[in-house]
C-alpha cells in the first residue's frame, strides 16, 4: 500500500508526457482503488458490533446445550495412577517455561457432554462447586486460554464426588483430551474418593500420571509432593451465616457432631460422655424433627435439639472422626466455629498438609487412643488453645471458605514446586494477619560478630565546606579499623578540589561526585563500599577522637543488627497537642541516634533507597532534612530493636561552640524535626523506635583504673 | 494540462489520506477496550443456569456404608499411627534403649554410644525403654536380627554412613533413620531421614560455620558447581555464558577449581540431586555458601521439622536457565535471610555426630508428644530445638529468644534467688536493697547451710519465700516451682548492691533477656604456658563472663542447664562453686552465641566485699581446670569477649544529677 502512494505522488511528473486516455485510465484506476478502500474501511467499521453482540449470546449459554461427545466402547482407557511419580519424573516442567511472574498458566478444557455408546450421559455434565471452582481458576492470574503456552490443564470433566460418576467411562473421557498424553500436567480436582465396599482414599478413575487435588488421601495413596490434599468443601460454609467467635470460655469441653459414626466409634465417645459428664457432649442426627425442618441444620442429643454449626462455636475441641472416608466436610465446619478440630482418623493427610502446619490448630489422636483423649487434650495449656482456635479459624477463612479458596490454594501449592524460589513462606501461609502484622522477621537475625579485621567504611557527605572535610579525614583516618574512606561530593556546581590537595592517608580515598543535592545520596548502596560496617560522618563533625570511633566500631561488631551513635534523640508524645515531639535535651532515655556520626550496617543502606516505605525518601529530599530521623525508623521498624548511644554527651563541632552538639537548637528547627516523626509514625502506621535507658562505654570507664591502661581512654573529654 | 495536473494531485492527496485514517482508525479503535469479543480472553463462561446446576454432593446424603467398620493398617507400609506403639513410653516420654552390638566395636560406633549415653532419653534397661536403637553395623560386617526384635516394632535403625551390607533382616515395622534415603522409600513421619556426614565428622561441638559476615562480600562468586569428583568449581556473576552442564568443561576462563576438601567460596551452590552430592550440601550448609539443590532424588535431612525453604533452594534441573536467572535476579534480603538460615541450621542440628543423633531422638520425641511438640518456630529460629526445651513451654514467649519475632518485650517484675550457703548468716541489708526495687517481685531465700535458716525475717514490701536447698553449688540453678517470673536476680548472700543498680540492671535485662546481665565479671584467655584455657577476675578491658552471684538472667536458663546438660558437667558445679559460674556462663553463651553484658557497679562494694574472686591463676587450680573440662564437655569454648559496659544514659555527664534517674550510681 505504501508503495502505491508514493507512486501516487511521483505521479503529476509523470502524467504530463502521457496520452489522454492514459490519463482516463489512471483516473478509473485511482476511483477504482478509492472506492476499494472506503468499501473495506465501511466493513471494517460495523460488521464488529453485530460480531461482538453474537458473541455475548454464545457466553450466556445453559449448560444443557453444550455439544455432546459420544465414547466409543472401545476407546483407551488411561492406566491406573502411578503411585511413584514425583514432580521430576512425571510431570513436564518444560511446558511452564520461563515466567517472569512466577506463576503457572491454567488452560482450561471447554465444557462437553460425555455419552456413551448408548446415549446414557457418563457423569452429571458439572456440579454447582465444580462450575465454582474453574470460575474461580478462569477469573485467577493463573489461566491463560492459549492452550499452547499452558503449563497445567484442568478438564472440565467434573470428578468431585466419585459416586456420581461411572468410572470406566469417565477415564474414556479423559483419555480423549486433546493434550492429554498421559494425564501429563492435568490437574483433577476429587473431593469424594473411593465408593462401596472399601472406600478407596483416593480417585479411583484411572487417571495414569495425572495430579490429583484430593480430599481424603491415606499415607498409602498419597503421593508426596506430587498430589495435593485438599478440604472437603462444606456447603454450610456458603449457606450459613456464622460470625467469629474469639476464644473465650466456651460450654463443652469436647463436642461431637457427626452423624454417621460407626458404633463401635460412637460407644467409645458416649463413654467418655458418661465419664466426664457435662463437658463432653455427643450429638447425633435428630429423629424426631417436624416437617420442613432441614435435618442437616439440627444435632439431637436424647430429645435436645442443638442448631448446626451453631453448637460448634459453644466447645473448645470438635471431633472430627474418620467415616468411610477420611477426609469429612465437618472438618470444615469445625475449623470455621474456631472450635480446635480433634482428627482421629489414622493416615490421613490433612487439607494442604504440604504448607500448611496443622501442629498448630489441630490435635490428631490415633484411634486406639481414642479413650484416652480427654486426659490429651486436658494436658494441653490454656494459652495454647486459645491460639489454636484463633489458629482454626484462620485456616477456614484463607483455605477453606469457598471452593475459590480451595482452588487457588491448590494452584499456588503446584505454583510453587515449579518456582521455588519465589514460594510463599512457612509464615505466609500459616500466620494469621494479626501476627504477620506484629510480627518481626529482623533482616541479621544470626547472632554473629564480625571479624575486627574487616574494618568499616566511612562516608562523609559534604556540599563545599571543604576545610572542616579534610579535618575530618584526617580525624577519621587515624581509627585503626577504617578501611576506606568515601567522600559523597553533593555539590553539582562545584568541582572538588584536586587530588593534590586532598590530605594524604593511609587508606583509599574515593570521591562519588552525586547527580543531584540530595540528603539521600549519603545512604546510597554504593559499590565502593566493601565493607559490611559503614560509618555516616558529616562533614563538620571534628571533635570525635580516634578512640571514640574505635570503640564505636568496636560496639557495632557486637550489634551488627543496630545503628550504633554518638549523640543520642529522643522521641515522647506530647499529651497536650497529642502528638508526637522531638527532644534534645539531656534525657535519662535516648530512641535515636543522629546519623552525622553513626555506625551501621551496609544493608540498610540498600533498604534505605530501595525499600523505604511510602514517600518518606522523596519527602525528606524535597525538605532537605530529617534522613536520619528516616533512618532511625527503618531500622528499629525492620529489626524490632533500638539503637545503641555510645560514650558520653559531649560536644562534636568544636569546642567553642554554643549549642551542644551541632544541629541549631532553635525552635523552627525542633517544630521541624517534629513533624517529621508525626509524618514518619503515619507512613510507617506505627511508632517503631525504641526507647532505652542505657548507653555503652568501655569497660572501665571512668573506673578507678590506671589511664594507660585502658583501652580507650581518650573518651568523653569536651 | 494544470487542471488535469492538478487534479490527479488532490486525487493522489486525498486518496493518500484516506489510506491513512483506514489504517490509524482500527487501530485506535482496538486500542480502546471494550467488552470482550474474539480475540479477548474467553475464560470460562458464565452459565445462565449455574444457580440450577446441582451440588456436588446432597446435604446429608449419607451413604449407607459409611458405617464401615474401622481398618487396620494396610499393606506392607508403616506409618506412625500404626507402627509404634506410643503406650509403651511411660510418661508420654521418651527412653532408648541401645542394642547391644555382638564382637568388637570402631571407635565412632563408640562416639555414637556415648552421646546416646549421655542425653536425656537413655535407658538402661529394655523394658523401660519405648524405643530400642540399634546400630548399623560398619562397612563389611553385617548385624544378625537382634534381640526383642518383635517385627521391628518400636525399633530404630540408625545407619549414620551409608551401609554396604544388604539388609539382613527385614525391616518390617522398625523405623529407619539413615543418611539421605531416597525419596520412594522413605516414608514420611515415621523414618528419619538423616545428612550423610563424612568419616571425620566431629564427635562433638564440632566446627563452627564459616559465614564470617551476614551479606556476602561484593567479591566473592555468585556460584559454585559441586563437582563429581568432590571439589567445587566457581564462577563469577557472568556465570550465564556457562550452561553448567559439563559443556564448558573446556572453558576454564574465569573458573578456578577447589581440591575436595575445601569449602565453596560463593553466595550459591548448585548441587545436583544424585546421592552422592549429599556430601556436598553439608559442605555448602557449614560454609554458608546456599545450597541450590537441583531435582534431589533423596530426601532432605530431618525434613520433618526442618523448613528447608529458608535456607536451600529445591528446584528442577530441567529448567535450570530460569533457576539461574532467578539466583541472580533474586533480592539481597532474601539471599542474606537464606544465608543466615544455613549457618544457624548448621550449628544447631548438623555440626557434630552428636547433634545429628540428638536432633533424630528430639524428632521421635516431638511424634510422642504430639500437641506438646516443639512448634515449627522454635526448630526454624535460633537457638534450635535442642536448646528449646517443649516440656519447659510450648509457648514461645515463655522463652527468652522469640520475644523479638513476636513484637513483644517480657514482662515487668523480677525474682530475686539469694543464694545462703555457710555460714548462714541471713543477708539483711541485701533484702532490704532488692525489695526496694519497684520491678522486684519476689525474694526467694535458698537456704544451704548447716545452720538452720532464723524463724523471723524482716518485713519486705514483697513476699519473702526460705527454701530449702540441698547444700550443693548447683542447686541454685534448680527450677524451682517458687520462682514465678522469667527474670531471676541470682545474688549471693555475701552480694552487695543498691536498690539503683538493681533497678537500671533490670531495665537493661529486659532489652536482652536472651543474656545474663552481670555486674562483676571474669574473663578467660588462652593459656600458652599451659596449653589450656585460663580465667581471671581482674579487671581488664574486656570480660566474658558474668558472676552468677549478681546477675540477672531468665528463668527457662535454670531449666535448661538441670535438664538438657550432661550429668557430669553439673557434678563438676557442684565440686567447686566458682564453677557453677563457668557453668552458667558456658551455657548461656553457648546458646545464645553472644557475650554477657555488664553494668555498673559502685566502687564502694568492692571495698566492702569479701575476697571470693580467684586471685591467680595458682591459687584456685581445681576451678581453672573446670574451665578446661567444660570446654571438652562442650566440644569447644563458647564464651565470646564483650568490651563494652552499658550505663546509663547520663551516666556521669557534666549535668545536674537532679537530672538524673539512676543517681546513686554516680558515687565516686
Amino acid at each position: 500500500m505504501c508503495a502505491s502512494v508514493k507512486y501516487n505522488i511521483r505521479g503529476p511528473a509523470l502524467i504530463p508526457r502521457m496520452k489522454t486516455k492514459h490519463r482516463i485510465y489512471y483516473v478509473t484506476l485511482f476511483s477504482i482503488v478509492l472506492l476499494g478502500l472506503i468499501a473495506t474501511g465501511m466493513f471494517q467499521f460495523w460488521p464488529h458490533s453485530i460480531e461482538s453482540s453474537s458473541d455475548w449470546n454464545v457466553e450466556k449459554r445453559s449448560v444443557r446445550d453444550v455439544p455432546v461427545v459420544r465414547l466409543p466402547a472401545d476407546s483407551p482407557i488411561p492406566e491406573r495412577g502411578d503411585l511413584s511419580c514425583r514432580m521430576h519424573t512425571c510431570f513436564d516442567v518444560y511446558r511452564c517455561g520461563f515466567n517472569p511472574k512466577n506463576k503457572i498458566k491454567v488452560y482450561i478444557y471447554s465444557l462437553k457432554k460425555y455419552v456413551d455408546d448408548s446415549g446414557v450421559p457418563v457423569s452429571n455434565t458439572i456440579s454447582r462447586e465444580y462450575n465454582e471452582l474453574l470460575t474461580a481458576i478462569s477469573d485467577s492470574d493463573y489461566y491463560t486460554d492459549d492452550i499452547n503456552r499452558a503449563c497445567l490443564f484442568v478438564p472440565s470433566i467434573d470428578v468431585l464426588n466419585q459416586n456420581t460418576l461411572r468410572i470406566k467411562e469417565t477415564a474414556q473421557a479423559l483419555a480423549q483430551l486433546s493434550r492429554w498424553d498421559r494425564g501429563t500436567n492435568h490437574l483433577l480436582f476429587n473431593m469424594l474418593p473411593g465408593g462401596p465396599p472399601d472406600y478407596n482414599t483416593a480417585l479411583d478413575v484411572p487417571r495414569d500420571r495425572a495430579l490429583l487435588a484430593g480430599g481424603g488421601f491415606s499415607t498409602w495413596t498419597y503421593r508426596q509432593g506430587y498430589d495435593v490434599s485438599i478440604p472437603v468443601y462444606s456447603p454450610l460454609s456458603a449457606e450459613v451465616d456464622l460470625p467469629e467467635k474469639g476464644p473465650g470460655p466456651r460450654r463443652y469441653f469436647l463436642l461431637s457432631s457427626q452423624m454417621a459414626v460407626h458404633p463401635e466409634y460412637r460407644e467409645d465417645l458416649e463413654a467418655l460422655q458418661a465419664k466426664h459428664g457435662e463437658s463432653v457432649l455427643v450429638l447425633d442426627k435428630c429423629t424426631n424433627l417436624s416437617e420442613g425442618v432441614l435435618s442437616v441444620h439440627k444435632r439431637c442429643r436424647e430429645h435436645q435439639v442443638f442448631d448446626y454449626p451453631q453448637v460448634l462455636q459453644e466447645a473448645i475441641f470438635c471431633v472430627v472422626l474418620r467415616g468411610a472416608r477420611l477426609g469429612q466436610a465437618v472438618l470444615s465446619d469445625v475449623l470455621r466455629a474456631g472450635c480446635v478440630p480433634v482428627v482421629i482418623a489414622d493416615s490421613y493427610i490433612l487439607p494442604f498438609s504440604e504448607v500448611l502446619d496443622w501442629k498448630r490448630a489441630s490435635v490428631v489422636v490415633p484411634e486406639e487412643k481414642m479413650s484416652d483423649v480427654y486426659g490429651i487434650l486436658q494436658s494441653i495449656p490454656q494459652r495454647q488453645i486459645e491460639e489454636m482456635q484463633r489458629q482454626a479459624r484462620w485456616f477456614w477463612e484463607a483455605y477453606f471458605q469457598s471452593i475459590k479458596a480451595i482452588a487457588l490454594a491448590t494452584l499456588q501449592i503446584i505454583s510453587d514446586r515449579i518456582y521455588p524460589y519465589a514460594a510463599l513462606s512457612y509464615e505466609e501461609w500459616n500466620d494469621p494477619p494479626t501476627v504477620k502484622w506484629s510480627s518481626v522477621s529482623n533482616p541479621l537475625f544470626l547472632p554473629l560478630i564480625p571479624p575486627q579485621s574487616q574494618g568499616f567504611t566511612a562516608i562523609v557527605l559534604t556540599y563545599d565546606r571543604v576545610e572542616s572535610l579534610f579535618r575530618v579525614i584526617t580525624e577519621v583516618s587515624k581509627v585503626p579499623s577504617l578501611s576506606k574512606l568515601l567522600v559523597v561530593w553533593n555539590n553539582q556546581n562545584k568541582n572538588p578540589p584536586e587530588d593534590s590537595l586532598w590530605p594524604k592517608i593511609r587508606v583509599p580515598l574515593k570521591v562519588v561526585r552525586t547527580a543531584e543535592n540530595k540528603l539521600s545520596n549519603r545512604f546510597f548502596p554504593y559499590d565502593e563500599i566493601e565493607t559490611e560496617a559503614v560509618l555516616a560522618i558529616d562533614d563538620d563533625i571534628i571533635m570525635l577522637t580516634s578512640d571514640e570511633l574505635q570503640f564505636g566500631y568496636e560496639v557495632w561488631r557486637e550489634f551488627p543488627d543496630r545503628l550504633v551513635g554518638y549523640p543520642g534523640r529522643l522521641h515522647l508524645w506530647d499529651h497536650e497537642m497529642n502528638k508526637w515531639k522531638y527532644e534534645s535535651e539531656w534525657t535519662n532515655e535516648v530512641s535515636m541516634v543522629l546519623t552525622g556520626a553513626a555506625f551501621y550496617h551496609k544493608y540498610f543502606n540498600y533498604l534505605y533507597t530501595y525499600k523505604m516505605p511510602g514517600d518518606i525518601k522523596n519527602w525528606v529530599d524535597a525538605h532537605m532534612n530529617c534522613e536520619d530521623i528516616a533512618m532511625n525508623f527503618l531500622v528499629a521498624n525492620v529489626t524490632g530493636k533500638a539503637v545503641i548511644k555510645v560514650t558520653p554527651r559531649k560536644k562534636f563541632k568544636c569546642p567553642e561552640c554554643t549549642a551542644i552538639d551541632g544541629l541549631s537548637l532553635d525552635q523552627t528547627h525542633m517544630v521541624e524535626r517534629s513533624e517529621c516523626i508525626n509524618k514518619f509514625a503515619s507512613v510507617f502506621g506505627t511508632m517503631p523506635l525504641k526507647v532505652v535507658e542505657h548507653r555503652a562505654d568501655p569497660v572501665l570507664y571512668k573506673d578507678d583504673f590506671p589511664e594507660k591502661l585502658k583501652s580507650f581512654p581518650n573518651i568523653g573529654s569536651l | 494540462m494544470q487542471s488535469w495536473r492538478r487534479k490527479s494531485l488532490w486525487l493522489a492527496l486525498s486518496a493518500s489520506w484516506l489510506l491513512v485514517l483506514l489504517r490509524v482508525f482500527p487501530l485506535l479503535r482496538l486500542a480502546v477496550p471494550t467488552r470482550p469479543w474474539a480475540g479477548a480472553p474467553q475464560g470460562w463462561p458464565r452459565w445462565l443456569d449455574a444457580e440450577l446446576l446441582p451440588h456436588f454432593s446432597q446435604p446429608g446424603e449419607l451413604p449407607k456404608d459409611d458405617l464401615q467398620p474401622p481398618r487396620g493398617p494396610r499393606g506392607g507400609s508403616c506409618d506412625w499411627g500404626s507402627c509404634f506403639d506410643v503406650s509403651k513410653c511411660r510418661g508420654g516420654r521418651l527412653k532408648v534403649f541401645v542394642q547391644p552390638v555382638a564382637g568388637p566395636i570402631s571407635d565412632a560406633h563408640r562416639g555414637i554410644l556415648a552421646s546416646i549415653e549421655s542425653s536425656r532419653y537413655h535407658s538402661v534397661s529394655p523394658d523401660e525403654a519405648c524405643l530400642l536403637l540399634g546400630l548399623e553395623a560398619p562397612a563389611g560386617e553385617c548385624s544378625p536380627v537382634p534381640p526383642q526384635w518383635n517385627g521391628g516394632r518400636n525399633h530404630l535403625v540408625l545407619s549414620l554412613h551409608p551401609a554396604f551390607c544388604p539388609q539382613t533382616f527385614q525391616l518390617g515395622q522398625a523405623m529407619v533413620a539413615k543418611a539421605g534415603p531416597t525419596v520412594d522409600t522413605f516414608r514420611p513421619g515415621f523414618d528419619v531421614a538423616l545428612p550423610l556426614l563424612p568419616e571425620a565428622h566431629p564427635l562433638r561441638g564440632g566446627a563452627p560455620g564459616q559465614l564470617g559476615q551476614h551479606s556476602p562480600h561484593p567479591g566473592v562468586p555468585l556460584l559454585a558447581l559441586a563437582e563429581e569428583r568432590g571439589g567445587w568449581r566457581t564462577a563469577g556473576a557472568d556465570s550465564s555464558a556457562c550452561p553448567w552442564d559439563g559443556r564448558c568443561e573446556q572453558d576454564r576462563g574465569p573458573e578456578q577449581t577447589h581440591p575436595g576438601a575445601t569449602l565453596p567460596n560463593a553466595t550459591f551452590c548448585l548441587i545436583p540431586g544424585h546421592g552422592p552430592d549429599a556430601l556436598h550440601f553439608l559442605q555448602a550448609l557449614q560454609a554458608g555458601c546456599i545450597p541450590v539443590l537441583l531435582s534431589p532424588r533423596w530426601e532432605l535431612p530431618f525434613s520433618e521439622v526442618i523448613d528447608w525453604t529458608k535456607a536451600a533452594i529445591v528446584a528442577d534441573e530441567r529448567l535450570l536457565f530460569q533457576v539461574l536467572t532467578a539466583l541472580q535476579e533474586m533480592p539481597p534480603t532474601r539471599v542474606l535471610a537464606l544465608r543466615q538460615q544455613t549457618q544457624f541450621l548448621w550449628d544447631a542440628y548438623f555440626s557434630s555426630v552428636e547433634k545429628v543423633i540428638h536432633t533424630t531422638l528430639e524428632i521421635i520425641q516431638d511424634r510422642i508428644f504430639g500437641a506438646s511438640a516443639h512448634p515449627s518456630l522454635l526448630w526454624n529460629s535460633p537457638p534450635g530445638a535442642l536448646l528449646a526445651l517443649p516440656t519447659f513451654s510450648t509457648s514461645p514467649l515463655d522463652f527468652p529468644f522469640y520475644h523479638l519475632q513476636r513484637g513483644s518485650r517480657p514482662t515487668g517484675r523480677f525474682s530475686a534467688l539469694i543464694w545462703v550457703g555457710d555460714p548462714g548468716q541471713p543477708p539483711l541489708n541485701l533484702i532490704q536493697a532488692v525489695a526496694g526495687s519497684q520491678h522486684c517481685a519476689q525474694i526467694l531465700v535458698l537456704w544451704s547451710s548447716e545452720k538452720p535458716p532464723p524463724l523471723r525475717w524482716p518485713k519486705t514490701a514483697v513476699p519473702l519465700t526460705v527454701l530449702a536447698g540441698q547444700r550443693k553449688a548447683s542447686d541454685r540453678f534448680l527450677p524451682h516451682t517458687a520462682i514465678s517470673t522469667d527474670a531471676i536476680l541470682s545474688l549471693d548472700a555475701h552480694s552487695s548492691l543498691t536498690t539503683s543498680e538493681v533497678d537500671f540492671a533490670f531495665v537493661v535485662w529486659q532489652s536482652f533477656p536472651e543474656r545474663m546481665v552481670g555486674f562483676l565479671t571474669w574473663s578467660h584467655f588462652w593459656d600458652e604456658a599451659r596449653g589450656g584455657w585460663g580465667y581471671t577476675a581482674e579487671r581488664a578491658n574486656e570480660f566474658s563472663m558474668v558472676l552468677t552471684s549478681a546477675a540477672f538472667y531468665h528463668r527457662y536458663y535454670h531449666t535448661l542447664l538441670t535438664h538438657s546438660l550432661p550429668e557430669a558437667l553439673r557434678t563438676l558445679a557442684d565440686e567447686a562453686p566458682t564453677c557453677a559460674d563457668i557453668l552458667m556462663n558456658f551455657l548461656v553463651a553457648a546458646v545464645t552465641k553472644l557475650p554477657p553484658i555488664k553494668v555498673p557497679y559502685g566502687r564502694q562494694h568492692l571495698e566492702a566485699r569479701p575476697p571470693l574472686t580467684p586471685g591467680g591463676p595458682e591459687s584456685q587450680p581445681p576451678a581453672q581446670d573446670c574451665i578446661n573440662q567444660m570446654a571438652a564437655e562442650f566440644g569447644s569454648m563458647p564464651l565470646v569477649s564483650s568490651r563494652l559496659r552499658l550505663d546509663p544514659v547520663l551516666f556521669k555527664d557534666p549535668v545536674s544529677v537532679l537530672r538524673k534517674k539512676y543517681r546513686s550510681l554516680e558515687k565516686p
